[in-house]
């Protein structure tokens, strides 16, 4: 259905707002011409001269030929333009070591050719071009007479430092995590993978935004046909703003309609590198710290990197610890209401008469009190999230409080109830992505309605449907329950244990990578 | 979905043993050991089980066989080739009513054995429409994803089944399965005919032939996907003979459930294991149904093939959940369940083996 709906859409890349902009003015102002003074006049009329834009005009030489330089405050870094280009400038007049030119053209091939100490540096004579180049960071030096433009990179803002991934915590493994500016993001990877294989293929997405995207692979190890399947996706897209990779992630999932994430994302530079040697791709976009990795499969969602980090025995019971804590997350609430509903005989009768010993005065059928109970869980979790740190452990003892004691002896709902929710939140927690406990905790609800109407029966039932969804749903083409069905028994070494490193000798076969092996397996 | 490349849209060979294995293993198994146990009376009925599994493994390799002869041709194709057009309408038809019939066998069988286990007062309507609804939605979806779920549920299933065994082997005496070779071969026979229904299933090699990778490899699948039923029903009728004695089996109606009853798991933290067992049994039954409904759509499709599946998947299962409610107590329901496995051996055993012996005299194969 996804597919359809993206393959009407129009598959050319379509310009950018500032060159639809200028050609819909279709003015004659609005091109560059030989005039230093008309070029400036037209700058700040197309930017409508913002208090951010910096304009330095100068002269060169002894013919006193006037140049300006345009850049943006803040996104240039005016240091560099001192020491760099004003500086070496002035600096060759100075010393006058050179006969200053008098023809424009000929000036603009001096600085550029002799002059400005800068690597990156290009000409250029396209108003849109250079404007594009000026609101990124880039700084544009004028010539009088000349319609070449010499664009210098410049861009230096403010980012933030490098921090440990708050969404991803780990005990062993690399402490750093993406920022938002995608050049560390690539740096990081980078360091990762010295491999001339690594590719990042940029492009530039958004009508308004003009967000730099990046495709990150290693060239002889993903598997061609994903590589065209993402490019294609990511070539539909015709949006005015990409404010976060999400707006990516949700263009190009399979299928909208499922509570699974189809697309993985991290900020952890470590997992993404892990993934790219797989064979998977990852998507970073300019201005967030999450990077999508694609395409994953449910295994992938419960693996965290710290299952290879630590001996295997350790990560294979850790990963046993998480796909319990799936099943719990999931089904504690609906076994309470099953079994305390419909079938009390399950379980053993002493324990059964105590439970019911304990819901004795409480007012409401075991699926109210298992709603009312775990709504108040997801309420305190979105209440934690939004408060500031320090206030955010207030609202952990206040919920504390409030469901464990005061609810209780409230008689509103019994004891056990709150043992199996608080169970049921511990279990989430331990969920390594978070978009997947998300997904979780929706399909709790599901399985709890269906315990309400039919008891343990309800339950498989649930469990089945779920199944089926899952069976059904693929990330970009590839089966979202890899390993499992269809079967890959290779790949069962690294899906629900760990096997030791030595034995995972080769790259996940669900991803039909084209470079197999992982390790020198002898032979030849 | 364009990515993902031809070879994993088809099925290999040990997938089509799986899913042979899944759609045998149902309802039957939860009832067999009682027609066994009353028409041999002993523990001679393994030779039954034997007798039977030997011939179902002979029909589902000339099946298997038919199948193979017309690579990537549907049911309806090849027996049009083979016997005409209106002979495969007919014939395709035919088999539509049977695997229909099939589907509401099994989910009133759910409704039976869960209003028995399960529920007290929840009527069996409505325990059987939801599962009818949870079999919709897999059949509506795409068919590989279907197919996918038996390598899912069939060893989560397997387990289970091990575990009942593992628990109840204290309970086994000796005493019960002696004497040995007391039964005549008429009661043999007869036996293996009982069995035999409960093998009923491996027929699906026909249809889905045409999804394997490579269906030369069918006859061996037909082998594969025979053995795990074949081994699973020997011990099963080892197991409830040893534990209840012939006698106590012949009265009961579920054996196999009530040997899930005799298990203690030490510890106490479960009682009344049967109960969960045949919950988790639930999911071999709907992986059987599931076949059989889209078995009934593939085949519907292939005869009209611009009718959308989701209608044909709408337009069935109304008749589907009438026909399951017609019997009305469980004696009716038995008598329903052997008419339409007769009906099915005429059906899909008789006539594609005819079927395959006029291709074989005519030299008929596919073009490919």
């Amino acid at each position: 259905m996804m597919r359809r709906f993206l393959s009407q859409r129009r598959q050319k890349k379509t310009p950018s707002l500032i060159a639809q902009r200028l050609q819909q003015r279709n003015d004659p102002t609005l091109t560059l011409s030989t005039s230093l003074q008309q070029n400036m006049e037209t700058f700040k009329t197309v930017l409508g001269s913002p208090h951010d834009l910096l304009i330095r005009s100068f002269t060169i030489g002894n013919t006193k030929h006037s140049c300006a330089v345009i850049a943006i405050d803040g996104l240039a870094n005016c240091d560099m333009l001192d020491t760099q280009v004003l500086g070496q400038i002035q600096l060759m007049i100075s010393t006058a070591s050179k006969v200053v030119p008098t023809e424009p053209d000929e000036i603009v091939g001096m600085l550029y050719e002799e002059v400005l100490s800068v690597v990156e540096i290009s000409k250029a004579t396209d108003l849109t071009k250079i404007l594009e180049g000026i609101l990124s960071g880039d700084t544009a030096i004028f010539v009088d007479g000349s319609t070449e433009v010499i664009i210098v990179d410049s861009k230096g803002w403010k980012t933030r430092a490098i921090e440990e991934p708050v969404s991803e915590g780990l005990v062993r493994g690399p402490r750093d995590g993406f920022t938002e500016s995608i050049r560390d993001n690539t740096v990081h990877i980078r360091r990762r993978i010295k491999d001339p294989n690594l590719r990042f293929e940029g492009s530039i997405i958004g009508r308004r935004s003009r967000t730099d995207v990046i495709i990150a692979y290693i060239e002889n190890i993903v598997d061609p046909e994903l590589l065209d399947e993402v490019r294609r996706r990511i070539s539909t897209i015709d949006v005015d703003e990409i404010e976060e990779s999400g707006f990516i992630e949700q263009w190009i999932e399979d299928d909208f309609l499922s509570p699974f994430p189809q697309i993985h994302n991290t900020e952890r530079p470590d997992k993404v590198s892990g993934a790219l040697f797989q064979g998977r791709i990852a998507i970073l976009v300019d201005s967030t710290p999450m990077v999508l990795i694609l395409p994953v499969t449910i295994g992938l969602l419960l693996h965290s990197p710290e299952d290879y980090y630590e001996r295997w025995i350790v990560g294979s019971l850790a990963r046993l610890l998480r796909y319990l804590a799936a099943f719990l997350a999931v089904y504690s609430p609906a076994f309470y209401i099953a079994l305390v509903t419909f079938h009390p005989g399950l379980i053993p009768s002493d324990l059964a008469f105590s439970i019911a010993a304990t819901r004795d005065g409480v007012p409401f059928p075991a699926f109210v009190e298992a709603i009312m109970m775990v709504t108040t869980m997801e309420l305190l979790q979105e209440a934690g999230l939004r408060l500031p740190k320090p206030i955010g452990q207030t609202i952990g003892i206040v919920g504390g409080l409030v469901i464990g004691d005061a609810a209780v002896s409230a008689g509103i709902v019994s004891p056990v109830m709150v043992i199996v929710v608080a169970l049921t939140a511990i279990a989430s927690f331990a969920i390594p992505s978070y978009h997947l406990a998300i997904a979780f905790r929706m399909i709790r609800f599901f399985a709890m309605l269906m315990a309400a109407i039919f008891g343990i029966y309800g339950v498989v039932l649930s469990l089945i449907a779920i199944m089926i969804h899952l069976s059904n749903l693929t990330s970009i083409g590839y089966p979202y329950l890899a390993p499992l069905a269809p079967h890959m028994p290779k790949d069962w070494k690294d899906m629900i244990l760990r096997a030791p490193v030595t034995f995972l000798k080769t790259r996940p076969d669900a991803l039909h990578t084209k470079d197999e092996n992982r390790m020198n397996t002898g032979g030849s | 979905m364009s990515a993902q490349t031809l070879a994993e849209k088809m099925i290999s060979k040990n997938h089509m043993g799986i899913n042979i294995a899944s759609v045998t293993i149902g309802v039957g198994i939860l009832t067999f050991p009682r027609s066994l146990a009353k028409a041999t009376g002993a523990f001679d009925g393994w030779i039954s089980v034997v007798i039977s599994g030997l011939c179902a493994c002979l029909i589902g390799w000339l099946l298997a066989k038919l199948a193979a002869r017309f690579p990537r041709k549907t049911f309806f194709e090849y027996s049009s080739i083979i016997a005409s057009k209106p002979i495969a309408y007919i014939l395709t038809f035919l088999v539509c009513i049977y695997t229909m019939l099939f589907v509401s066998f099994e989910i009133r069988a759910i409704g039976n054995i869960a209003k028995q286990y399960l529920f007290y007062n929840t009527p069996v309507e409505m325990i059987t429409l939801s599962f009818l609804l949870i079999v919709q939605y897999s059949v509506v979806g795409s068919r590989i994803a279907m197919l996918r779920l038996n390598l899912l549920f069939l060893p989560v299933v397997l387990v289970v089944m091990f575990i009942v065994l593992l628990f109840t082997t204290q309970l086994f005496e000796i005493e019960n399965i002696r004497p040995f070779f007391s039964s005549d071969w008429r009661s043999l026979l007869a036996g293996s005919k009982d069995v035999g229904l409960s093998y009923s299933g491996f027929e699906i090699i026909l249809f889905y032939t045409m999804l394997m990778k490579n269906p030369q490899e069918g006859t061996r699948a037909v082998t594969l996907g025979l053995s795990i039923p074949f081994l699973l029903y020997m011990t099963i009728y080892m197991f409830v003979i040893g534990v209840f004695s012939a006698d106590v089996a012949t009265n009961l109606t579920y054996p196999t459930i009530e040997l899930a009853k005799e298990v203690e798991i030490p510890g106490g933290f479960f009682e009344r294991v049967e109960s969960i067992f045949f919950t988790i049994w639930i999911m071999t039954i709907f992986n059987t149904c599931a076949m059989w409904l889209d078995i009934t759509v593939l085949n519907l499709s292939s005869m009209f093939f611009n009718v959308h599946k989701t209608v044909w998947v709408l337009i069935l299962s109304p008749v589907i959940y009438f026909v399951a409610m017609l019997p009305q107590n469980l004696v009716d329901f038995f008598t329903f369940a052997d008419s339409v496995t007769y009906f099915g051996i005429a059906v899909v055993y008789l006539c594609p083996i005819l079927l395959l012996i006029i291709a074989i005299l005519r030299g008929v194969k596919s073009n490919e």
